[in-house]
């Protein structure tokens, strides 16, 4: 049984907190948020017990083996080096970190302190995208030549903004694409150069688009959309190969579609709400993985410097929208420093 | 009013000879192709005469002719038809390089023609319901748009840089190019291509993702890839997405469709909407009709749209965006 502590109670650390909680080899030792009540209904939702601060969870908790880290991006870091101070394995949603040095440096980190760092790009967990990379491994429409993926939806509002806080997301480009990304990359190979536009830095409104072409090694080029400027969430992938055509789009294919009309009880009513029910969801059988991982001393499906290189991809991105040139992957320590209208 | 048509080399000249037949008042007055067995048999099918002399042709009193002959040749066949004083309809890519578009687009203007680039993506039922909307303001500021046009590899000349100036980027590029400058106004600043031959076994460029930056700082992505196959239920695609301030738009032109699943040849698609090509050919003839001097589509369109193809060749080669105007 594996003890796990999960800092941040909101979007993901709820989704995270309830998979553990239904997980046969995990116990769900407590949830850590700054805000009282979030914790609070997290805990009771899963049967745990909530804290206000790492260090009031850790005080009072006898045993934790893994923490998890479900914060804003900018607070993964400082969180990451405490848990691996304390000799904790550790668990961090993605993106790994905002910049490059700073994920570096927690990898190192981790590395130093003898401790497992895994990174939460679940795309590779989701059934969809899982069965495609087979059946692209299996040979069935060849050699992949060109790719188009896309995520997106409305405008992310997380505890106090810092969704729009440029400085702090890196805007869609980083915070949602970087699983396209990380995916792509899984199944095409490295990454040569990386062309991008987007509407960071052109806009004030609360919009982002951003439309970002890779060249893989390999030759194949991959369009990548990611939107917080349309209504509801969709994704989308297809990939077009010598002898034939993987697609998929979840705005297209949808296994159930409920609509309450407006005016019922417990309100939600008025907008259609898709759902794709599988007995397992992709966060559980993503964190199980690293649980198994840390049990049986294992590579997990992706690593740590996965999710570096996904992240110096997403970044590469971000420098070509500011520069208006390509990017070069193989160029080494190009400098990929961005400058955020909110600061960095 | 009598029109002709030169060359069936590019098939959709079958699709614009049955468009004149069915017009009111117009009389397909012949055929020319280099070809003369293909010529004959069109010909017979359509119940017009052939021409072995484009000269000919252009002599028997016409008022307007189609050019679909292969792109390396239009200007041959527009700068006769210019020197005949008839108005022309002419197929895209308007030409393989700039400068014979000029001296094109400069030959129909001395001799008084009509020149008019056929994109039939302008005449498009949806494509014309999104202009309305975007002049209507429904979208508020246009800020970005992603296009696809995609096809199969199309073979034959297509595949011969010498006939065709290119593969699936001068091939795909200058319907929605076309379309994109036609919704925002807006002129072509810089271009940047990814561009490959990554399916095709003849050395053709196949597949392409454009990223496109116009003067107005609205930016977009253009997927020209012949990279649908024949399993695909159509023959490809013309779609774009719109963002702006106000709201979204998403647009598929061949979203009016059946799906059809058969013994004979599996599933397919059909579709059961306006026939744009119709369309394309009413309005050249209707232009003729009212004595205009100035087509509603231009070669001046023509020649932009090859541009940003031009452009999309060039930056591939360099590696970095390129500019239009540098061409
Ligand atoms: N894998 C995925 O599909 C996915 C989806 C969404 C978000 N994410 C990632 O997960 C991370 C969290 O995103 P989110 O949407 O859950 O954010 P959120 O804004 O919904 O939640 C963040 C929570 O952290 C709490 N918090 C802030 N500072 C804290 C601190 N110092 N200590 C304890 N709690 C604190 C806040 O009160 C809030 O409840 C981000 O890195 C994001 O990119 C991943």
């Amino acid at each position: 049984m594996i003890h796990v502590l999960v800092i941040g109670a909101g979007a993901m650390g709820s989704t995270h907190a309830a998979a553990y909680a239904d997980m046969p080899n995990a116990y769900l030792a407590g949830i850590v948020d700054t805000d009282a009540g979030k914790g609070a209904r997290v805990a009771e939702a899963c049967g745990t017990s909530s804290f206000t601060s790492y260090a009031k969870a850790m005080e009072a908790l006898d045993r934790v083996d893994v923490v998890d880290v479900c914060l804003p991006t900018p607070l993964h870091k400082k969180h990451v080096l405490q848990a691996a101070d304390d000799g904790k394995h550790v668990i961090c949603e993605k993106p790994l970190a905002r910049s490059l040095a700073d994920a570096r440096e927690m990898i190192d980190h981790c590395r130093s302190r003898g401790v497992r760092l895994f990174v939460g790009h679940v795309l590779r967990f989701f059934h969809e995208y899982a069965h495609a990379k087979r059946l692209l491994d299996d040979g069935v429409i060849g050699n992949p030549a060109v790719i188009r993926a896309g995520r997106g939806g409305g405008y992310p509002i997380g505890w106090q903004h810092w969704y729009s806080d440029f400085g702090a997301s890196g805007g869609i480009t980083l915070d949602a694409m970087i699983h396209d990304f990380d995916f792509l990359r899984w199944c095409f190979g490295e990454v040569e150069r990386v062309y991008a536009k987007g509407l960071h830095g052109r806009v004030h409104a609360q919009l982002d688009y951003s439309l970002v072409t890779l060249r893989f090694q390999s030759g194949a080029i991959a369009h990548v959309e990611g939107t917080w400027s349309h209504e509801g969430f969709s994704m989308n992938l297809e990939i077009a190969g010598t002898q034939g055509i993987i697609g998929y789009d979840s705005a297209r294919d949808q296994p159930l579609l409920s609509f309450q009309r407006g005016g019922h009880a417990g309100g939600g009513g008025g907008v259609p709400v898709p759902e794709s029910p599988v007995e397992e969801n992709p966060y559980f059988q993503e964190l199980r993985h690293f649980l198994n991982c840390i049990e049986q001393d294992e590579e997990p499906i992706v690593t740590a410097e996965d999710a570096y290189e996904a992240l110096r991809i997403a970044l590469s991105a971000l420098k070509s929208m500011e520069t208006g040139r390509p990017v070069d992957l193989g160029a080494g320590a190009a400098d990929l420093s961005s400058k955020g209208v909110i600061g960095s | 009013m009598k029109i002709g048509i030169v060359s069936f080399a590019h098939m959709h000249a079958y699709s614009y000879a049955k468009a004149l037949i069915q017009l009111e008042g117009v009389e397909l007055a012949g055929i020319y192709d280099p070809d003369e067995q293909r010529g004959q048999k069109f010909a017979g099918i359509l119940g017009t005469s052939y021409y072995g002399d484009y000269a000919e042709l252009l002599s028997q009193g016409l008022s307007g002719i189609v050019v679909t002959s292969e792109n390396a040749n239009h200007k041959e066949h527009v700068l006769a038809a210019a020197k005949a004083g008839v108005h022309v309809l002419c197929e895209k890519p308007i030409s393989t390089n700039a400068a014979d578009a000029r001296d094109m687009i400069e030959a129909c203007k001395a001799a008084g023609v009509m020149l008019q680039t056929a994109f039939p993506v302008r005449y498009n039922r949806s494509v014309i319901r999104a202009k309305q909307m975007i002049d209507e303001g429904k979208l508020g500021r246009i800020l970005a748009m992603k296009g696809t046009n995609r096809g199969q590899n199309p073979g034959g000349w297509f595949v011969d840089p010498a006939l065709s100036g290119g593969g699936a980027v001068i091939d795909h590029t200058v319907h929605v190019a076309d379309i994109m400058r036609w919704f925002t106004g807006a002129e072509v600043k810089e271009v940047y291509a990814e561009i490959g031959q990554l399916m095709s076994a003849v050395p053709i460029d196949d597949c392409g993702i454009l990223s496109i930056e116009f003067d107005n700082g609205v930016f977009a992505t253009l997927d020209c890839s012949w990279s649908r196959n024949p399993s695909f239920p159509t023959w490809g695609d013309v779609t774009l997405e719109i963002v702006g301030t106000a709201g979204t738009l998403t647009i598929d032109a061949f979203g009016q469709k059946l799906n059809v699943f058969s013994e004979e040849r599996g599933y397919r698609h059909h579709f059961w909407g306006d026939d744009m090509d119709f369309g394309l050919v009413r309005d050249f003839v209707a232009s003729i009709a009212e004595g205009r001097t100035e087509a509603n589509v231009t070669g001046v369109d023509g020649l932009k749209a090859l541009e940003v193809a031009l452009a999309a060749y060039r930056s591939a080669e360099r590696l970095t965006a390129v500019s239009p105007a540098e061409l």
